[in-house]
């Protein structure tokens, strides 16, 4: 197995990553990217990506030259330097990550509801809509033309 | 599999195909119908789970590139900066499409005589309204009747309520003074000839569960198939055969387990869509038609336009849930929709609202225009978007132009090894400076509705819905491919009834005139049975 392989099924290692991209709200309303069981999605993902790959390697190294345990073992202040610092020399990297957690993360049901909205998927409950206003429909009616004059 | 030979045999089963058949059915002649695609089942729609939007960019992507299914060809799209998208199944593009449903209005039909540019039309207004009104009842249309942008005509559903977002352009739009007026949508809004109505789920172009949007697989064809109509799925057509006398004998085509099938008739009539009906004519090639049938003119596959569009939208301090309701289905504005030269170009562009972005979505679109960051500042910017949005696209008229085309492509074929189209398009510098002036006027709409910010994409790439041109009808065989009512000027037992017979694309979608299209031809041809091949 290779080592990035080793990177990608260490779910403790991409829990904190993707909690790095999207950490939990202030409010607590909203949970973490690494909170929601979809790591191992992701990771299935990045692996077709071999720049990102490229770009946890480093992320792991960095980690590792300030503590062998590598980036879990850091704070979080810690972890945010050591992925900042990777940035330049691998652009891709959050633009990988992001391309597959903002997707996982916003159809997560209890992101939904974080966010006000049923944790459900739209069919068979459909939504409610606000109707046209009525003060718009009488405008429109005014305006109308009529039958045969046009 | 019988191949026994049919009366009709129409290629496709999608907007045009399936309305097409349902009229010809009453001919008395046997109709058949080869479909690529399968049947859809409203159950397998995304909107059925979570993950919805996802497989809105992979299985249920509208682009036959990123989906890459069996019923797919490739379409060599590199020279052109619009892409073509399209749905390969029974019901075909209305199985994905938005629903948005305006007609062309009656100077869309003479360009030439109005504005000096492009073609007239051989047919008018009048000669398809009846066929308007016909495929209204048909689909399930809602409405307001009494749009002052066209001839007076009646919706047979009421229209769908604005929604939030809806109401809040209308009073953007109205405090300009601008046109604006509820969209005529192919979505009902009740109960319809035993569809139930719409339930606002949102995102029409994934496919609709409910039923609620029209897709000629659950209007046209059961009723087509109840007159007696066939329809065989998974048949991928390779090429129209000919006869000694130059006439079409049929075609050749792949069944559903890649076995080269022959099938004969007497009329073959194409509905394979502004990209696929000119790829199989070019694929036609014989030596009585050595350039591809019915291409003495040389104009198969000629004067493509595409409607290019822009994306306008606005953020607002106010939720609008947008993201609820059908997408692409409120109102529209034809308030630019008429040529004035002072405005710098010809023709015009009408204005379509949509509602808003869903979850994922708007995620995905913050993070690509640099909206929404990683990291601590996210939820504060993915609130500031979400739920908070709502827009328009503007649709531009597209002129016609020689030089945008549908080739073969030399080497790219599809999974029989038949050739794939090759699209080459160059955006005019008219519809540039449409696009660029639909932009400014629908960030002043946006910003006089309340929007507290505005931005635009003046460009939309993956927008090439509308697929248009590549077999024009006219009256001069020199300059056209079929007829005023679409028959081939070389051969007269073929006929085309999609959006290759558009000679112009005004500036709105164009499936209901599509389907008018469709039905005139039917009738024309039922019309003139005795005579046809005269």
């Amino acid at each position: 197995m290779s080592d990035t392989q080793n990177l990608l099924r260490d779910t403790t290692l991409m829990q904190a990553l993707l909690d790095l991209v999207i950490p939990p709200s202030d409010d607590g309303k909203l949970p973490g990217a690494g909170d929601l069981g979809i790591a191992s999605a992701v990771a299935k993902s990045l692996a077709s990506d071999p720049e990102i790959e490229a770009g946890l390697r480093a992320v792991q190294k960095a980690a590792r030259d300030r503590d062998p345990r590598g980036l879990v073992a850091l704070s979080a202040e810690g972890r945010l330097e050591v992925l900042e610092s990777q940035l330049g020399t691998h652009p891709t990297l959050m633009s990988g990550l992001t391309r597959w957690v903002y997707p996982a993360y916003y159809q997560h049901p209890r992101v939904l509801e974080g966010l006000g909205q049923p944790g459900r998927p739209p069919f068979p409950g459909g939504f409610e809509v606000e109707e046209t206003a009525p003060d718009l429909l009488e405008i429109l009616r005014a305006r109308a033309r009529k039958q045969g004059s046009g | 599999m019988s191949n026994e030979p049919v009366g009709v045999l129409v290629i496709g089963a999608g907007a045009s195909g399936g309305a097409f058949a349902w009229s010809i059915a009453d001919a008395g002649m046997s109709v058949l119908c080869l479909e690529q695609g399968p049947w859809m089942k409203q159950r397998d729609f995304p909107t059925n789970n979570l993950g919805w939007e996802a497989r809105s960019t992979a299985e249920f992507s509208p682009s036959p590139n990123v989906r890459g299914l069996p019923a797919d060809y490739p379409v060599s799209d590199e020279n052109s900066p619009i892409k073509p998208l399209m749905f390969n199944a029974v019901g075909g593009s209305t199985i994905l499409w938005a629903a948005h449903f305006p007609r062309f209005t009656p100077r869309d039909f003479r360009v030439r005589s109005d504005d000096g540019v492009a073609l007239d039309w051989p047919i008018d207004y009048s000669t398809l309204e009846p066929f308007f009104n016909l495929n209204d009842r048909m689909m399930g249309v809602s409405g307001l009747a009494g749009d002052p942008a066209y001839p007076y005509h009646e919706p047979p559903l009421p229209a769908l309520p604005f929604g939030k977002s809806g109401n809040t352009l209308a009073r953007g739009f109205e405090k300009l003074g601008w046109h604006w007026w509820p969209s005529d949508s192919a979505i009902i809004s009740r109960e319809y000839q035993g569809r139930e109505g719409c339930i606002n789920l949102g995102p029409c172009t994934t496919g609709c569960s409910q039923g609620a949007k029209a897709s000629t697989d659950i209007t046209y064809w059961p009723v087509a198939q109840r007159k007696g109509v066939q329809i065989r799925t998974g048949c991928c057509v390779r090429e129209i055969t000919v006869r000694e006398d130059g006439m079409a004998d049929g075609v050749l085509y792949h069944d559903e387990e890649g076995i080269l099938q022959e099938q004969k008739a007497e009329i073959v009539v194409l509905a394979c869509n502004g990209i696929g009906t000119p790829r199989l004519l070019l694929n036609s090639q014989s030596e009585q038609h050595p350039d591809g049938l019915a291409n003495s003119s040389g104009m198969v596959g000629r004067n493509l336009m595409f409607h290019p569009y822009a994306s306008i939208m606005g953020i607002f301090d106010e939720p609008l849930e947008g993201h609820h309701g059908p997408g692409g289905c409120s109102l529209w504005s034809h308030e630019f929709y008429e040529t004035d030269r002072s405005r710098g170009f010809l023709r015009g562009y009408s204005f379509e609202a949509v509602r808003g972005m869903a979850p994922v979505q708007s995620a995905v679109f913050g993070r690509a225009t640099g909206r929404i960051p990683w990291g601590t500042p996210h939820h504060d910017a993915y609130g500031r978007l979400f739920n908070h949005t709502t827009g328009m696209v503007a649709i531009t008229e597209d002129l016609p132009d020689e030089s945008n085309t549908v080739t073969l492509d030399s080497e790219l074929a599809d999974s029989h090894g038949i050739p794939a189209p090759r699209v080459t398009y160059e955006l005019s510098g008219n519809s540039r400076r449409m696009l660029d002036h639909a932009v400014e006027r629908g960030k002043e709409a946006l910003t006089a509705a309340g929007a507290v910010d505005t931005f635009a994409v003046p460009l939309m790439h993956a927008a090439g819905w509308h697929l248009m041109g590549t077999a024009r009808m006219g009256t001069d065989p020199k300059t056209s491919v079929v007829n005023e009512w679409g028959r081939a000027h070389d051969v007269k037992n073929l006929f085309v009834i999609d959006g290759s017979l558009f000679v112009t694309a005004a500036g709105v979608n164009p499936t209901s005139t599509i389907q008018a299209l469709a039905l005139y031809v039917a009738d024309s041809i039922k019309k003139n049975i005795a005579n046809l091949f005269d």
